[in-house]
C-alpha cells in the first residue's frame, strides 16, 4: 500500500504543480483518527493518506459551495468514493474535467482518472462491491420479522436521532439545495426530534436513496447517536436490485432509477 | 469521609429512585454511553464520556411550550407547565456541570426562562472527577479542570486506585442526595486518586483578543473548509443553547415546540425573503466560534465551551475547535 500512496501524492502534487487542479480532496491521518484534507499546493502532497479506515464519502464535499467553486478539482478515490462520482455524473452534478479521481483501492492505485475511466476501473478492480455479510444477515434477521416487529424496532431506534443531519451531511447523495426538512413556509414535516417527524425524516431519507445508495457506510458513521442506517439503505438497495436490476455507480451516463422512465415500464401494478 | 463503593453505583441509583429522583446517568445502549434516565437493570458507566450532555435534562432537544385549542369559534390557550421532575444527574463531568453557568446566565438574560429556571432548579447535579481524559479533552484550556465541580451539588472523588468514591456534598441539594443514598454510602477512609490533567493547549484570552479583531480574516475560509454543515457538535455541547420556535398542529389544536437549532445549519439565518446574511458554511462556522469566545465572554463574562472535546471527538470531518484556538492563539510555550 505504501507505494500506491506514493504513487497518488506524486499525481497529486504533479495535477497542483501543473495547473491541472486547484485543489485536492483527499485524507490525512491524525492520532488514531482519518479524516479529509484539502489541499492546493504540491508541497503539501505528503500530508495525503489512505487507508481502509478512511470512511468519510469525499464525493459529498462536490456540493460544497467553497469546494466546488475551487474546480477543476482532484478527489482521492476509494471504489466507493468512485461509485458515488458515477452517481453523482448520472444525475448531471458533476461533468468531466471538473473531478478528477486518484483511484485507490485495497488493490492498489489506478492512477489519475476521468470520469469516463472510472467505470472500467471499477469493473476490473471492484465489479461486485456488495455489503459485508454481517450487514446482509442482519437484513435477512430483520426481513424476516413482522411490519408490527419491525415497526417497534424503528421506532425505538428513530427515537434516538437529534435531526442533526450528520447523514445528511456526509451522504454525497444529498446534494438537494433545500432538503425536504428545510421547507417551512409551511413547514413540512415536524423538526422537533421526536416521534412521528423523526420517522418521518428517516423514512424518507432512506427512500430518496432507493436506487442511488452505493452503500458506502459515510452516514451511519457519521451519526453520533449510532443508528443503523444501513439496514434500511442496504435492504432498498436489494429492493432497487431485484426488482429493477440497478446497480448505481457503475456506468457513467446510468439512467438514475427514481429520475428516469420509458413508456416500456411495468405498469400493471396501477389500477 | 462519606464513601461509595463503585460496585455500588446501581444501588445509589436505586436508593435515589426510591426517594422520588428521576435518575440519570451514565448508561451502556447498544456499545454507546449515554447519560439517560435510569431504570433498573441499566449497566451505569460512571466513569465514561458520554456521547450527549446532561443539558438534555435541563434544554431538551423537543420541548412543547405552548398549547392552544380551537372548538367552533372558541380559541383557547391552555395551561402549559413545566415537565421538571425532582432529578438527581449523577456522575455528569466537570465539564458538563461547569456549562450549568452558561445556560444558566443565558436562559435568565433578558428574560427568565421559566422552562429551563423549573428543570434547573429540580435538578441536583453530581459529578465525578476525572481519572483520565482523551486527546479531545481541553477543559484545562479554558479554565477548567478534571478535579472540580463548579456548578454542581455533589463531588464524587476517584479513590483507591477506582474502587471507591470519596462522597462531598457541596449545597443542600447535595446533601439531600447523600442523604437519600442511605446504605448505598458507608463511612471511612479512602486515598483519592490523581486527578486527570489534559494538556492546555491554547491562551483563551488570546484567542478572545484576536477573533475580537478578524471578523474577516481569510483564516475562516481556510479553517473551514472541512465542516459539511451538520449540527452534531450543537447538539452534543453542553453549552450550546439555541433554538427554533415551531408551531405545530391540526386545525382543532396546536402546540408552539422549542426544538435545538444550530449556526451550522444555513436555514439557521435564512431570511423569508431569500437572503441568508451567513451565506456559506465559513460565515457559519466563524459564529460558533465567535459566539463561544468572543460575544459570549463580552456579554456574559465566560467562555461559552468548557473543553468537553465532544464536537471534536464526533466530526467526521475532523473539525476541531481546540485545534482552531490553538492556531489562532498558540501558548507561548508550545
Amino acid at each position: 500500500m505504501s507505494g500506491a500512496i506514493g504513487a497518488m501524492r506524486a499525481d497529486a502534487a504533479k495535477l497542483l504543480s501543473e495547473g491541472a487542479v486547484k485543489l485536492v480532496l483527499g485524507y490525512c491521518v491524525r492520532g488514531n483518527e482519518r479524516y479529509p484534507c484539502f489541499i492546493s499546493e504540491a508541497a503539501q502532497a505528503e500530508a495525503l493518506d489512505f487507508d481502509q479506515s478512511c470512511r468519510q464519502n469525499l464525493a459529498a464535499y462536490l456540493r460544497k459551495p467553497e469546494v466546488r467553486g475551487r474546480a477543476p478539482l482532484a478527489v482521492v478515490s476509494s471504489p466507493a468514493v468512485c461509485r458515488s462520482l458515477l452517481v453523482l455524473s448520472s444525475e448531471s452534478q458533476i461533468r468531466e474535467n471538473e473531478v478528477r479521481a486518484l483511484a485507490i483501492g485495497p488493490k492498489g492505485y489506478g492512477g489519475i482518472l476521468g470520469l469516463g475511466a472510472l467505470g472500467a476501473w471499477l469493473k476490473a478492480d471492484y465489479p461486485d462491491l456488495v455489503p459485508e455479510q454481517a450487514l446482509l444477515d442482519r437484513v435477512a434477521e430483520l426481513s424476516a420479522k413482522t411490519a408490527q416487529e419491525r415497526a417497534k424496532f424503528w421506532m425505538k431506534e428513530f427515537e434516538k436521532c437529534t435531526r442533526c443531519y450528520a447523514c445528511r451531511a456526509a451522504c454525497p447523495g444529498c446534494y438537494c439545495e433545500r432538503c425536504i426538512v428545510e421547507k417551512n413556509m409551511p413547514q413540512w414535516i415536524s423538526s422537533a426530534a421526536a416521534g412521528h417527524g423523526n420517522y418521518a425524516w428517516e423514512v424518507i431519507r432512506a427512500f430518496h436513496q432507493a436506487g442511488r445508495c452505493t452503500g458506502c457506510g459515510a452516514c451511519e458513521a457519521a451519526c453520533p447517536q449510532g443508528l443503523p442506517l444501513m439496514l434500511l439503505n442496504a435492504r432498498l438497495s436489494q429492493d432497487a436490485f431485484e426488482e429493477f436490476g440497478s446497480r448505481p455507480g457503475y456506468e457513467l451516463e446510468a439512467k438514475p432509477l427514481i429520475g428516469s422512465w420509458s413508456a416500456e415500464d411495468d405498469g400493471s401494478f396501477i389500477r | 469521609m462519606k464513601l461509595l463503593d463503585r460496585s455500588k453505583s446501581t444501588d445509589f441509583a436505586a436508593a435515589l429512585a426510591a426517594a422520588g429522583y428521576r435518575v440519570a446517568a451514565p448508561v451502556s445502549d447498544g456499545g454507546l454511553v449515554r447519560i439517560k434516565e435510569w431504570a433498573p437493570g441499566a449497566e451505569i458507566a460512571a466513569s465514561e464520556m458520554p456521547l450527549n450532555s446532561m443539558k438534555d435534562f435541563l434544554f431538551p432537544r423537543t420541548e412543547v411550550i405552548g398549547r392552544w385549542t380551537l372548538e367552533g369559534d372558541g380559541f383557547a390557550s391552555q395551561d402549559v407547565r413545566p415537565d421538571a421532575p425532582k432529578t438527581a444527574v449523577l456522575f455528569a463531568k466537570p465539564c458538563d456541570a461547569a456549562a450549568l453557568a452558561v445556560l444558566d446566565a443565558v436562559f435568565n438574560w433578558d428574560c427568565k426562562d421559566c422552562f429551563y429556571n423549573a428543570k434547573r432548579d429540580a435538578a441536583a447535579v453530581a459529578v465525578l472527577a476525572c481519572g483520565s481524559a482523551d486527546e479531545h479533552c481541553f477543559c484545562t484550556s479554558v479554565g477548567g479542570s478534571p478535579g472540580e465541580a463548579h456548578g454542581a451539588d455533589l463531588l464524587f472523588r476517584p479513590a483507591d486506585g477506582g474502587l471507591r468514591m470519596i462522597v462531598e456534598p457541596l449545597t443542600a441539594k447535595g446533601k439531600a442526595l447523600a442523604d437519600a443514598a442511605g446504605s448505598a454510602l458507608s463511612e471511612g477512609q479512602a486515598q483519592a486518586d490523581p486527578i486527570a490533567r489534559p494538556a492546555e493547549r491554547f491562551d483563551p484570552g488570546k484567542a478572545s483578543a484576536w477573533l475580537a479583531s478578524n471578523f474577516e480574516s481569510p483564516l475562516w475560509k481556510e479553517l473551514s473548509l472541512p465542516c459539511l454543515g451538520c449540527g452534531a457538535c450543537a447538539y452534543a455541547c453542553p453549552a450550546c443553547h439555541c433554538f427554533d420556535i415551531q408551531d405545530e398542529g391540526s386545525r382543532s389544536e396546536s402546540v408552539r415546540c422549542r426544538n435545538w437549532d444550530s449556526c451550522g445549519f444555513g436555514l439557521f439565518t435564512l431570511h423569508a425573503g431569500g437572503h441568508n446574511p451567513r451565506a456559506d458554511q465559513s460565515a457559519r462556522w466563524r459564529q460558533r466560534m465567535m459566539h463561544k469566545f468572543s460575544y459570549f465572554p463580552q456579554r456574559f463574562g465566560r467562555l461559552a465551551c468548557t473543553g468537553c472535546g465532544r464536537c471534536a471527538r464526533l466530526c467526521q470531518a475532523g473539525m476541531d475547535i481546540a485545534r482552531a484556538c490553538a492556531r489562532i492563539s498558540p501558548r507561548e510555550n508550545a
